[in-house]
C-alpha cells in the first residue's frame, strides 16, 4: 500500500494551512555547506552500517538503524549552536554526530579550510566520539557506564555548551521534557533553543498534545521535528492518523507548521534556520514534519520491514538522501566522484577504528550499585 | 530530631505552614518556580498561593493548562537545567494523569543518567471531607514502590513547613502529600530547627507508651493519638510513631519501639491491599518476628473507592473508636 499523500510535500503555493513564515522555495546555499552536511551524513551512514554489521555477527544484541534519516538529522543539527539543547531518539545518529564532532579534529583535511556553516562545539571531539562508541557498546567509558543501552543516555558538557538528552522509550514523553528545557532557557533570559525529534507514531500520544500545547501557550523556544518515515514499528500512517498532514495540527496550537522533504538537507536546513530564528527571537515553537521513508526495520533483525510493500520500499531506497545528495554534488560539479569516495573511505575507517578501540575497553564493573538518589 | 508532641504555643495552621514554606523558599532561591492549575490569580483550589502572583510575578507563579503529564514533563526538563519547579496538583488523585512522566521519566532519570531532577509535587490528599472517589484518595504506596522518588506525609504544621522547604532543596523528585482534612484543623508551632537540604527517612515517637506501638502518618497520626488518650484511661499505654517521611524509610526507631512493646499496629487511611502497611509488616516480620507477642495488625481503609456520603465514608475511614477496639483485641490476643 503506497500512501501518496505521504510522499508529496505541498509546494509553498499550495501550502494554505501553515503560517506565513512556513517553508519557502529552497534557495541555493554555499557549496561548503553542502559538502559539510554531506560529510556528516556519510559519517552517520558509515556509523550505522558498522553497527548493523556488528549486530549481524552477534557482537551487538540490538540495533536501531538511522539509515535514511541522515539528511533530516544532520541538517537540523546544522542549524543549532553551542548552548542549544538536543533531544534525540534512536534514529538520530546524524544529529548527534553533527552536533558533537568538530570535523577538523576527527577527520583533519577532509574539508577545505575556512569558515564552517556552523561553529563546532568546543572540547575534545575525539574523546567524545570514543565515549559515544563505548555507550553504543555498553562499555564502562560510555556515557551511562553500561546502565542504559545505545541512545538512551544523557550527555552534558555545560562548559562546552553541550546539552544532550537521549531517548526515553515511552514515545512522546520527551516532548514535555524538551519544552521544560526550553522553559529553563526562557526563564534564564537566554536566546537558546531546544530541538526534539519524534517519530510520526509518537504524535498519537497525549504527551504530544500536552507538551506542544503548553510550549505554545508559554511561547517557549522549542522546535519539534517529526521524522515521518511512514511506519511506526509495523503500523502505517493510515492506521496512525486521519488528518492529511501531521503538520496541519500546528494550526490547532497557534504555531507555524512546516512540512518539508526530509530527504533534502537543503530544504530541512532552511526550514530549521527559520524556526531557530523565530525561537531565539521569542516567537515560540515551530512544528516541522520531515517526510522520510523507512529503509530499515523498527530494529535490526525484527521482521517489521516485511509489512512494507516491496514497491514502496524500493521507492524509499530510490530516494535515499545520501545517494540523492551525492548525485547533486557530482552533477553540479560541487564535488568529484573521487572526493566522495575518499570521504566514504575515511569515514568508514574512522568508525572501524573507534569501534575497535571501544571493543577493547572494559565492560562495566559488576557489584557497584549506582544510587537511585542524587546527593 | 525533636522527640515530643508539638506544643500549643505560637500555633500555625497546617495550610498556612505550607504557604509560608513556599513563600520563604521562593524568597531564598529565585530558581524556585511554581506550576499548577489556577494557582496564579486565583491562588489555587485551596488558596495556598494567594498573593504569590503579586510578589513573585507570572514567570515564577505559572498557571498551567489542564495537563498533568505535560506539566510534570516540563518541570522535569526545567529541573534538569537548574530550575526548582514545585507543582501543585489540584488534587492528589489527578497525578495519575502524569503517572508515566513521574515514575518513568523523572524517577529514573538520576539512576539512568546521573542528572538530578529537583522537582516537588504537592498533593492535596485524603478523605474525611465528603469529596467522593476522585478527590479523596491516599495514593502514597504507588510512589513508595517506585525507586528514585521520595515521599513525604506530614501530620503536623511544623513538619509541613520544615519538610516542604527541605523537599524543594532536595535534588530528587519529592512527592509531598498534604492532607486536606488537616488544612484548617491541625495547628502547632513551626520548628526553629535549621532546614535540611535533603529529605531523609524520619520516624518519630510522638507519644510514649509501653503496651503497643502504632505506626501512622498524615491524618491517621492524629487518630492514633486520640485512641492512645482513650486507651490510657484503661491502662493500655500506646506508643505512637509518626512517619513524616515514608520513603526513604527510617525503620530503626520502629524496631526499637516494637522490641519494647512487642505489639504493633499499622494505621493508614489508604486502602489495605498493597498499602504501605503491608511493606512495614513484612519488614518487621523479616527481622523482628520473635520480638512480637502477637501478629502485626493493619488498620486501614477497606479495598473500596471513597463514597460521597459522609456516613458511608465514615464507615470506611479508620476512626479512633475503631482503632481503640482493634488495639484492645491486639493486646488481649
Amino acid at each position: 500500500m503506497i500512501d501518496p499523500r505521504a510522499r508529496t510535500p505541498l509546494s509553498p503555493e499550495e501550502d494554505t494551512y501553515s503560517a506565513a513564515d512556513s517553508c519557502p522555495a529552497v534557495t541555493e546555499m554555499p557549496d561548503r555547506t553542502l559538502q559539510e552536511m554531506h560529510l556528516y551524513m556519510r559519517l552517520a551512514r558509515e556509523w550505522d552500517l558498522r553497527f548493523e554489521k556488528l549486530f549481524r555477527t552477534g557482537a551487538l544484541s540490538k540495533w536501531y538503524s538511522s539509515v535514511g534519516n541522515e539528511a533530516t538529522t544532520v541538517a537540523c543539527a546544522s542549524a543549532i549552536e553551542a548552548g542549544d539543547a538536543l533531544l534525540t531518539l534512536h534514529r538520530d545518529s546524524g544529529a548527534i554526530l553533527r552536533h558533537y564532532l568538530d570535523v577538523d579534529q576527527i577527520l583533519p583535511g577532509a574539508l577545505p579550510a575556512g569558515k564552517r556553516s556552523r561553529s563546532p562545539l568546543p572540547g575534545d571531539s575525539q574523546q567524545r566520539l570514543l565515549r559515544l562508541t563505548c555507550q553504543m557498546l555498553g562499555r564502562q567509558a560510555g556515557f551511562s557506564a553500561g546502565h542504559e543501552r545505545s541512545y538512551h543516555y544523557n550527555h552534558f558538557e555545560e562548559e562546552h555548551g553541550l546539552i544532550h538528552i537521549g531517548m526515553i522509550s515511552h514515545l512522546g514523553s520527551m516532548i514535555p521534557v524538551a519544552a521544560g528545557v526550553a522553559l529553563a532557557f526562557q526563564q534564564a533570559g537566554k536566546d537558546r533553543v531546544a530541538i526534539n525529534f519524534i517519530g510520526e507514531g509518537a504524535t498519537s500520544t497525549g504527551d504530544f498534545h500536552e507538551g506542544l500545547n503548553i510550549a505554545s501557550v508559554w511561547r517557549l523556544p522549542f522546535i519539534l521535528v517529526i521524522e515521518n518515515n511512514q511506519w511506526a514499528f509495523s503500523t502505517p500512517t493510515s492506521q496512525q492518523y486521519a488528518c492529511d498532514r501531521l503538520v496541519d495540527r500546528a494550526i490547532g496550537y497557534g504555531i507555524p507548521g512546516v512540512q518539508v522533504d526530509g530527504n533534502n538537507p537543503k530544504a530541512v536546513l532552511q526550514v530549521m534556520e527559520t524556526a531557530v530564528a523565530r525561537a531565539r527571537a521569542g516567537e515560540g515553537p515551530t512544528l516541522i514534519e520531515a517526510m522520510l521513508g523507512r529503509q530499515r526495520g523498527h530494529s535490526e533483525g525484527d521482521d517489521s520491514l516485511t509489512q512494507v510493500p516491496v514497491e514502496e520500499l524500493e521507492q524509499y531506497h530510490e530516494n535515499d538522501p545520501l545517494d540523492l545528495l551525492e548525485k547533486e554534488l557530482t552533477d553540479k560539479g560541487i564535488a568529484s566522484h573521487a572526493w566522495i569516495e575518499e570521504i566514504r573511505e575515511r569515514c568508514a575507517a574512522l568508525i572501524v577504528k573507534y569501534v575497535d578501540e571501544a571493543m577493547s575497553l572494559p565492560e562495566p564493573e559488576v557489584g557497584k550499585h549506582r544510587s537511585i538518589y542524587a546527593e | 530530631m525533636p522527640n515530643e508532641v508539638p506544643t500549643q504555643e505560637q500555633n500555625t495552621l497546617y495550610i498556612d505552614a505550607i504557604s509560608q514554606a513556599l513563600q520563604d523558599e521562593m524568597r531564598a532561591d529565585e530558581t524556585v518556580v511554581l506550576m499548577g492549575q489556577d494557582i496564579a490569580d486565583h491562588g489555587g483550589a485551596f488558596k495556598i498561593t494567594r498573593g504569590f502572583l503579586d510578589e513573585f510575578g507570572d514567570q515564577r507563579v505559572r498557571n498551567t493548562p489542564i495537563a498533568e503529564s505535560g506539566t510534570i514533563g516540563i518541570a522535569t526538563g526545567a529541573a534538569m537545567l537548574g530550575m526548582r519547579p514545585v507543582i501543585e496538583m489540584q488534587f492528589a488523585d489527578f497525578i495519575s494523569c502524569g503517572f508515566n512522566q513521574l515514575v518513568n521519566v523523572a524517577a529514573k532519570m538520576f539512576w539512568r543518567t546521573e542528572r538530578a531532577v529537583p522537582v516537588v509535587i504537592r498533593l492535596p490528599s485524603g478523605g474525611g471531607v465528603g469529596a467522593g472517589a476522585f478527590h479523596s484518595q491516599n495514593i502514597e504506596s504507588w510512589f513508595i514502590h517506585t525507586p528514585g522518588l521520595k515521599v513525604v506525609s506530614p501530620a503536623f504544621s511544623g513538619d509541613a513547613y520544615r519538610l516542604l522547604r527541605s523537599a524543594i532543596r532536595d535534588p530528587n523528585p519529592v512527592l509531598y502529600f498534604e492532607h486536606k482534612f488537616l488544612y484548617r484543623r491541625e495547628q502547632s508551632p513551626l520548628s526553629e530547627a535549621p532546614i535540611s537540604n535533603h529529605i531523609q527517612g524520619e520516624a518519630r515517637v510522638v507519644r510514649r507508651g509501653s503496651s503497643i506501638t502504632t505506626i501512622s502518618w498524615g491524618w491517621m497520626t492524629h487518630k492514633a493519638l486520640e485512641a492512645a488518650q482513650t486507651l490510657s484511661g484503661e491502662g493500655i499505654e500506646v506508643e505512637v510513631i509518626d512517619l513524616p517521611v515514608l520513603s526513604p524509610l527510617d525503620l530503626q526507631p520502629i524496631i526499637e519501639s516494637v522490641r519494647q512493646t512487642q505489639h504493633v499496629a499499622i494505621i493508614h487511611e489508604a486502602t489495605i491491599t498493597g498499602g504501605f502497611g503491608a511493606e512495614l509488616a513484612a519488614r518487621l516480620c523479616d527481622d523482628n518476628i520473635w520480638d512480637l507477642d502477637a501478629p502485626v495488625r493493619r488498620i486501614a481503609y477497606p479495598d473500596s473507592p471513597a463514597p460521597f456520603h459522609k456516613s458511608l465514608e465514615a464507615d470506611r475511614l479508620p476512626s479512633s473508636e475503631r482503632i481503640c477496639s482493634e488495639l484492645r483485641q491486639l493486646i488481649s490476643d
